[in-house]
């Protein structure tokens, strides 16, 4: 891709690489909202993941997984779609490390409520 | 429609093993594409040759990680597809470990073993587009037996072994097949230090009687990397004339 997608071609490009793998796999092609988890609710396993990462950096040139995002902070849907829009607008990664961290905040929280419930 | 040429991709290929290796794939009709340091007269000779588009040479520091994905990247887009891997790389580092510079240690780990994962990383990408695919890690005997000496060089060796049998079970249910060949002392620069004496030992435990030639190394290469060997996955092959038997 020669020049930036635009945020709301990124999602779409992630989309439809997504849907393609799934219809090799499962033969349709559902409509996605963004909020699927890729592995429990799509059914995709890590190697199918790394699959769509080397057809993405194909198709739009970055692999935002090579030093900005660790692969295993993406869960879902979104969480890809934003891993490459970061890759192309820096400035959204600030929110996505705030978010990262608020949610690492309310599991820690989670977990010592759980404790302390023992 | 005449298939198109296979692409094999090996590391090191300027002198020795990788020369020998860079030949025999261009004589099975692939297009091949090498990396090293340095351009020795095989690699001037291969490109005055081979001013066609068959051959690719670049020069590339195998410590280098971001320069290693970047010929992967640019030889995939130059010849279209990427079919077989060699990592085949490789410094010698010999000394005993407690008295071994610390720069010395990371060198070896640097060229030996985390240019093969990097280059293994970036090859794998565009084997898993194509469905297909091959990989071969030159390991060594040292890997299989504990030799004095060699503890640096035989820890990289041995841990591209697990690499072999871990990405075989992550990338064979996409056809990727990843394998090692472990060869023993064969004639090449790694053992033209060596003294005459100690070259006649080793031939003497050898029970095939002699150090391999090279050609008899890249032609275990050769076979993992043919369909001949198009169900053999996650194993080393030693060549080594017997000696690790």
């Amino acid at each position: 891709m020669l020049t930036a997608p635009t945020l709301a071609q990124i999602e779409s490009i992630v989309h439809d690489r997504i849907r393609a793998v799934l219809a090799e796999r499962i033969g349709e092609i559902p409509r996605l909202s963004g909020a699927e988890k890729l592995s429990v609710t799509l059914g995709l396993s890590s190697l199918d993941l790394a699959f769509l990462v080397a057809e993405l950096e194909a198709e739009l040139g970055v692999d935002p997984f090579a030093k900005l995002v660790s692969i295993t902070s993406v869960r879902s849907v979104e969480d890809l779609v934003r891993a490459y829009q970061q890759a192309f607008f820096p400035e959204l990664q600030r929110g996505g490390e705030d978010d990262a961290m608020a949610a690492a905040v309310n599991r820690a929280q989670t977990r010592r409520a759980r404790r302390k419930r023992r | 429609m005449p298939q198109a040429r296979k692409v094999a991709l090996v590391s090191g290929g300027s002198r020795g093993l990788g020369a020998e290796l860079v030949s025999g794939f261009l004589d099975r009709h692939y297009r091949v594409a090498t990396l090293s340091r340095t351009k020795t007269t095989f690699i001037t000779n291969m490109l005055r040759a081979r001013k066609d588009r068959h051959f690719h040479w670049g020069a590339v520091d195998g410590r280098d990680h971001e320069a290693l994905r970047g010929f992967v990247k640019e030889v995939g887009e130059r010849l279209g597809r990427i079919d077989v891997l060699v990592n085949n790389a490789g410094i010698a580092m010999e000394g005993i470990l407690s008295t071994m510079r610390t720069r010395d240690i990371v060198e070896a780990v640097e060229v030996n073993l985390t240019a093969a994962l990097v280059l293994a990383q970036a090859c794998s990408r565009f084997m898993l587009r194509q469905g297909s695919g091959c990989i071969v890690n030159i390991s060594s005997v040292h890997a299989i037996r504990g030799h004095a000496g060699v503890a640096v060089y035989s820890a990289t060796k041995a841990a591209l072994d697990g690499l072999t049998r871990s990405l075989a079970r992550e990338l064979g249910s996409r056809q990727i097949r990843v394998n090692s060949v472990a060869p023993g002392y064969f004639d090449s620069d790694m053992v033209s230090d060596m003294a005459e004496e100690q070259k006649q030992r080793i031939a003497r435990r050898t029970p095939l009687g002699r150090l391999a030639r090279i050609d008899e190394v890249a032609n275990a290469v050769h076979f993992l990397a043919s369909e001949q060997a198009s169900f053999i996955t996650g194993q080393t092959l030693v060549v080594d004339g017997g000696i690790t038997c």
